[in-house]
């Protein structure tokens, strides 16, 4: 192995891939753009229902009603409970007549004010009627005979619920990868196409240490850009060297798809028709993290998964070596064999 | 015109176009765009919450269930279901009825029932499920609520959330960017390569080709149209009506695209119109954007008549007398365009023979 000719070639290829403007563009926009995107996403999630009351009388049922999800803030005249609807602090504010304790006494019924403000929907203002109405029962006694025994499926999040730019987290980092996948498949395809890759053959280097150059130019393009994106989120708050060696993984499972890529690409174009079903593909389980429940198991199947759980896994809910290893290793095998088949087709095209 | 001549070239541009920039960029960045908004604005992750049931005694507890608007309702065949749909977070609590559930309520005893939840479940959500839940078996056991209840709206003005206010931009970018760019940019192309010149002498007649162009262009800008009302739920109670509306501003857009292909030479002529003029197109959407402009200020700007009527129909729940004017207003523009079209297709026509 010639060290030297290596990293002349790497080189090389870093000025090439720069050289190309689309992607030189796509790769320093985008980067700015997937950090923007995942700043300007809420941080926080709210997870309480706020409701303001206005209580004349003490009904405990409602002024200590403090049930999990559930925030009701109690203010000191009907004008401060609409301010406070109308300035978006509460979602609904309840107005209860002065009245209502006799009223409840006297089996009359006493009718509550709801405020809302007009944009909120439908199907929340018909909640907060069902929980005042619970809040009814409850302060006139009247017992269901029913018993619910709960079961909690997965770790309990209450209090630490997951921000959605935290989900996003996994979806970012695997479309830096794919942005390079694109770059790299181009590179390799002109190389191609222009004849250079023949020309490079006849020096003293070998097939073998041109794909190693290639792979590292490619691999390095991909994991840089990932690790620099996860650092500036905040995605190694869990298990850094686990997302380090996930990420790494992932940029070689790309190197591999973009050398499938090349070899069936003859130009820019047709990199381009290539990668946007890839693409798509390999970013589908992403979605699985957005959207819970969206998609079944047959995701599986795909090699992104394993590495979009594994950084979901250990940035949102700090699991460790023990839990993920079997998806470490399965994205090793997918890389092995994707990168294997790369490099043999497009050894062939080569020569 | 020949059907067969156009269906071939229809063929082509579909074959080949679908290799360009613009046509993967007319796919992609409307699909983008409208994800990213429904990231930012938070309309993404604020779903109602979503409860499982496995029913063992067809309880009237599911029809009333599936009559609130409150919650979303799936049913599960069995515990593993319910436990693997929770698990994977589909619901956010799944529950389970026992066989004997309606009978039993009416009984003396305690009735059980088996609840899973989804540990990453908003607090919120499983307090919605739990007290519609309880108050739905509240009113089948025949207790009466003991109050009344009221709801107040307060402000006169509607307001309507940022997510939605942007809607129509991404719709009209949808429409524009294929409709317009597709036909534009694949006659500068052909103009470019001489390639027009070479179909004209074949028996193929120029407006065949312009055809197929314009064609290619409607369906691409009709199905992203179509695509981002899906994506954003935003379809109303009359979706024939709105995919009409869609149809007419696609043909408008193809119309515009077809006289920028036919005036302009290369595709920075045409970018640096798209970038200038693009203005007069969006200017509209600033009309709902920002509800302080008076709307007279929007019926100067042609696109207007997509907006309103897609506007109407799919934010307002309006239907035809609504959009009626407009939608003929939108007609009379498309005629006057084709005319343009048709006049500037006679002249290139006569260039080329």
């Amino acid at each position: 192995m010639n060290w030297r000719i290596l990293g002349t070639l790497i080189a090389k290829d870093f000025s090439l891939f720069f050289r190309k403007k689309l992607f030189a563009v796509l790769t320093a926009i985008g980067f700015i753009f997937y950090i923007v995107i995942y700043f300007v996403m809420p941080s926080t999630v709210n997870e309480n229902l706020d409701i303001g009351l206005y209580a004349p009388v003490t009904l405990p049922a409602f002024t200590q009603m403090q049930e999990e999800g559930l925030e009701i803030e109690t203010v000191e005249s009907e004008e401060a409970l609409k301010e406070g609807v109308i300035e978006g602090r509460y979602v609904a504010g309840v107005s209860l007549p002065a009245d209502t304790m006799e009223k409840l006494a006297s089996k009359q019924k006493p009718t509550i004010s709801l405020y809302f403000t007009p944009d909120v929907p439908q199907e929340m203002k018909d909640t907060v009627v069902l929980i005042i109405r619970e809040l009814a029962y409850v302060q006139t006694g009247q017992a269901l005979s029913i018993e619910a025994t709960e079961e909690i499926l997965g770790p309990d999040m209450i209090g630490t619920p997951i921000p959605p730019r935290d989900r996003l987290r996994p979806l970012l980092a695997i479309m830096i990868l794919m942005v390079e996948m694109m770059g790299l498949a181009n590179l390799l395809s002109e190389e191609m196409e222009r004849g250079t890759i023949h020309a490079l053959l006849v020096t003293p280097m070998s097939v073998k240490e041109l794909f190693i150059a290639k792979g590292i130019t490619g691999t390095g393009l991909a994991f840089g850009q990932s690790v620099l994106f996860m650092l500036l989120v905040g995605g190694f708050s869990g298990g850094p060297l686990i997302i380090v060696t996930a990420l790494l993984l992932g940029a070689v499972l790309v190197t591999g798809v973009a050398f499938l890529i090349s070899s069936v690409s003859k130009d820019f174009m047709s990199v381009l028709a290539w990668s946007i079903p890839a693409f798509i593909i390999l970013l589908v389980p992403s979605f699985g993290v957005l959207f819970p429940g969206a998609i079944t198991n047959w995701i599986k199947i795909l090699p992104s998964y394993y590495l979009v759980d594994t950084v979901h896994r250990v940035a949102n809910f700090g699991s460790g070596w023990g839990d993920i290893w079997l998806n470490l290793l399965i994205l090793l095998g997918f890389c092995l064999v994707i990168t294997w088949v790369g490099i043999s087709v497009l050894r062939r095209r080569v020569r | 015109m020949s059907l067969k001549r156009v269906g071939i070239l229809l063929g082509k541009e579909f074959l080949h176009g679908s290799k360009g920039y613009i046509f993967i960029f007319s796919i992609v960045a409307p699909i983008v765009i409208s994800l990213m908004v429904s990231l930012i604005f938070g309309t993404l992750f604020t779903g109602k919450p979503e409860m499982g049931v496995l029913d063992e005694s067809s309880s009237q507890l599911i029809p009333m269930l599936q009559e609130l608007d409150t919650l979303d309702i799936k049913e599960y065949g069995s515990t593993t279901e319910i436990r693997q749909a929770v698990e994977s977070g589909a619901v956010d609590v799944g529950i389970v009825l026992p066989a004997d559930f309606d009978r039993s309520l009416t009984g003396s005893g305690k009735v059980e029932i088996k609840a899973y939840t989804w540990g990453e479940s908003l607090a919120k959500n499983r307090t919605i499920i739990a007290v519609t839940v309880t108050t739905l078996i509240r009113e089948m056991t025949g207790q009466e609520s003991p109050v009344d209840i009221q709801t107040i709206t307060l402000g006169d003005e509607v307001s309507i959330p940022w997510g939605d206010r942007l809607l129509p931009v991404i719709v009209l970018i949808a429409v524009f960017l294929g409709g317009l760019m597709l036909p534009a940019t694949s006659i500068i192309n052909e103009k470019a390569k001489k390639t027009l010149d070479a179909l004209v002498v074949t028996p193929t007649r120029i407006v065949d080709i312009f055809a197929a162009k314009g064609l290619a262009g409607l369906i691409i800008s009709m199905f992203m149209g179509i695509l981002i009302l899906v994506i954003n739920q935003a379809f109303g109670n009359h979706p024939l009506l709105l995919i009409l509306v869609l149809a007419l501003g696609g043909i408008m857009a193809v119309e515009l695209g077809m006289i920028l292909g036919i005036l302009l030479k290369d595709f920075t002529s045409l970018f640096t119109v798209w970038k200038t003029a693009g203005i007069i197109l969006f200017a509209p959407v600033f009309i709902y954007l920002f509800p302080e402009i008076p709307a007279w200020v929007g019926r100067i700007f042609p696109t207007y008549y997509i907006i309103q009527p897609i506007v109407e129909i799919s934010q307002l729940g309006s239907g035809w007398p609504e959009i009626a004017v407009n939608f003929f207003v939108l007609i009379g523009l498309n005629v006057i365009l084709l005319v343009i079209v048709a006049f500037m297709l006679r002249k290139t026509q006569l260039l080329t023979t």
